[in-house]
């Protein structure tokens, strides 16, 4: 009789496989049985995808204001500013030595053949006021070139003409903002305004500009050089008219290294350094170019490190949902019995387990895309650079969040599957 | 009439650290299609061992178990499963219902593993409430029932994908004489309805209702007195 029924194909007695629909309704039971379990299991992964999320998307924001600052600060400028004078071990800052000149200034427009436009401006923060109002901003002084080489436009008036800045003329030009702050939306232009107290007309209105890293043109006042280093500032160079920094437009943006070249040997002939001797410089020469690269490589480091972070934060999370699960396994193990006791397969055992695994990870993951998404825009606003969504770092956060899922709940499915119904039935 | 559980030399060996513990020493057994059986026995004696292999929750050690004709002996995981799910109907002494599913769902649950479809699943189940007498306690969990009430949805959950065998371990033990009668009278109702019903306990009144009773005693079956 054995023998017979040996004969019997058994390989049809097998229950169909229940569909992902019916495995995930269960899975998400289970979790909501226990919701404050599965929201602190969740937060581990939504913190590591936010903080992934938020980052590179605030990362390609400054990224792409800082590509745009490099537009408005001109790739073809170069800017020598008085070098840092190291008196002990202490720098005082670019800007603080009164070494540059306004003779440097043009001699460097008279030998350096690639240098197109040269523009030297000293600057001073100054309390500017007109009728009842007053504000405390940068009052530059500088010459007729410094619109040109800076891109600054006027929305009404003129700049002031070379024969008012030799002659030391007290007439202003103010930035938008400056102009808005003073005279709101009545004329400007041929009123008078005072500047530390001592009285300049008002020649012209320049266009709003927008900030360009530190520097925000529209808060700024110009005034002819001449009339600021003898009127607002103290003159304090031994050799001339001192001034703070000197900016070059090169005839075209291939010819900055040559300039470089050719600025640095004027400068150290003309302010005698020799290097040979051990002599520092004490200007240096700065292009947009290179503060935008180290701006962007320091961006770069800092999203790297971030995104390093909050990686050791989703490797965490993911071993506290595993941890969880484990925990799950142990505590259900009289449920697994009884499921298995009514006919549910090894397999349906794993899959619940692993669902409910990768639902609290891919719910934490969809938590922290959102999160992400919210902070990055609210930084966005509120530091003022563009919001970048970046696809590839959502599609990355929600992939991980998988994968996550799935790596910390095999182990745990894969011991519940296992069970003896046997076993897990005298369980208490 | 057609058999429906054939054994022979069933043997069932736990090993406890060094030692090998036999349970069932070579219990053969054959119980008919239709039948209404009790397996009595000291506690130790192997009933329970026994009733796990025939409910194939537990796999004999040797022997040949045949369930309906098909050699259950060398099935796979997966198959005995599929004969847990369809064939038999188990009833526990403590009920083994999940804590946290209303008495509809907890019936439900044999027919997900089934893949019934959603609709057919609910109306399955509450025709095996209503025929239990659970019909208004539907939505009820199990903490919200006594334990008459859950050993009733127990045996909804085991009827539900219309099994050939209900087997029941003790299904009075945690019940007071009146709720282990009722319970009792839901089985008898069974049996007469054509499905074979094999119950483990160790109280006489209950297996005197039963249409044969074995004795289960040191890991073998005693004679059998004729009836």
């Amino acid at each position: 009789m054995v023998k017979a029924m040996q004969k019997e194909r058994l390989s049809t007695l097998e229950l169909p496989s229940i569909s992902t629909a019916e495995i995930l309704v269960m899975a998400i039971a289970a979790l909501w049985s226990n919701k404050l379990r599965t929201a602190l299991t969740m937060l581990g992964v939504i913190i590591g995808i936010t903080a992934v999320i938020a980052v590179t998307s605030v990362g390609q924001g400054v990224q792409s204001a800082t590509e745009a600052n490099l537009q408005n600060l001109g790739a073809d400028i170069l800017r020598v500013r008085a070098g840092s004078v190291n008196s002990g071990n202490v720098s005082q800052g670019s800007g603080s030595a009164t070494t540059l000149t306004w003779s440097d200034a043009q001699a460097i427009a008279s030998q350096v053949r690639v240098a197109e436009t040269v523009t030297a401006y000293l600057e001073q923060n100054a309390q500017v006021v007109y009728a009842q109002n007053n504000t405390s901003t940068t009052v530059l002084g500088t010459d007729t070139n410094y619109a040109a080489v800076n891109s600054i436009t006027l929305q009404s008036g003129r700049f002031f003409t070379e024969e008012e800045l030799e002659n030391a003329q007290a007439v202003a030009i103010l930035g938008a903002t400056v102009k808005d702050d003073l005279f709101g939306s009545s004329e400007a232009v041929g009123a008078d305004i005072r500047i530390q107290g001592q009285r300049y007309s008002v020649l012209g209105v320049a266009n709003e500009k927008g900030a360009q890293g530190r520097d925000n043109p529209d808060e700024q006042i110009y005034v002819p050089l001449m009339n600021m280093s003898a009127r607002l500032v103290g003159n304090n160079a031994l050799n001339g008219i001192a001034v703070q920094g000197i900016s070059v437009k090169v005839t075209e943006q291939a010819q900055l290294e040559a300039a470089d070249f050719q600025m640095t040997n004027l400068l150290r002939v003309r302010h005698n350094i020799h290097p040979s001797r051990g002599d520092e410089d004490d200007f240096q020469i700065i292009s947009a170019a290179d503060l935008v690269e180290t701006l962007s490589s320091t961006v770069g480091l800092f999203t790297i490190m971030v995104v390093a972070i909050a990686a050791i934060s989703l490797v965490v999370g993911g071993i506290g949902i595993a941890n969880i699960m484990l925990v799950s396994v142990v505590e259900r193990t009289r449920e697994i019995g009884v499921r298995k006791a009514v006919g549910a397969t090894n397999r349906a055992i794993l899959s619940q387990f692993l669902a409910e695994a990768i639902a609290i990870s891919a719910a934490g993951g969809g938590l922290g895309v959102g999160l992400g998404v919210a902070i990055a825009r609210i930084a966005a606003t509120l530091f003022d650079f563009p919001f970048v969504i970046s696809l590839w770092a959502m599609a990355l956060g929600v992939g991980l969040s998988f994968v996550i899922g799935i790596m910390a709940g095999v182990i745990p499915a894969r011991s519940a599957a296992k069970l003896d119904p046997i076993i897990a039935l005298r369980s208490d | 009439m057609p058999t429906m559980i054939w054994m022979e030399d069933i043997c069932k060996t736990y090993r406890l650290g060094e030692v090998d513990v036999p349970i069932l020493k070579g219990i053969d057994l054959t119980i008919e299609e239709g039948d209404y059986v009790s397996i009595m026995g000291a506690s130790g004696s192997g009933k329970s061992t026994l009733m796990n292999i025939i409910g194939c929750l537990d796999r004999p050690s040797a022997g040949h178990y045949v369930l309906e004709g098909r050699n259950l002996t060398t099935l796979s995981d997966e198959g005995l499963a599929y004969i847990r799910n369809q064939r038999i109907g188990f009833v526990f002494q403590q009920f083994n219902l999940l804590s946290r599913s209303t008495a509809l769902e907890n019936v439900m649950l044999p027919m997900v593993y089934a893949g019934a479809s959603r609709s057919q699943r609910r109306k399955q189940a509450e025709v095996a409430l209503d025929r239990v007498g659970l019909g208004d306690r539907m939505g009820n969990r199990p903490s919200q029932l006594s334990g008459g009430q859950q050993q009733r949805v127990a045996i909804a959950r085991a009827l539900v994908n219309r099994p050939a065998l209900v087997l029941a371990d003790e299904p009075t033990g945690a019940l007071d004489t009146h709720t282990s009668h009722e319970v009792m009278n839901l089985l008898t109702e069974l049996n007469s309805q054509g499905i074979t019903v094999v119950i483990v306990t160790h109280e006489p009144d209950i297996a005197a209702q039963t249409h044969r009773i074995i004795y289960v005693q040191d890991g073998l079956l005693q004679r059998e007195p004729n009836h």
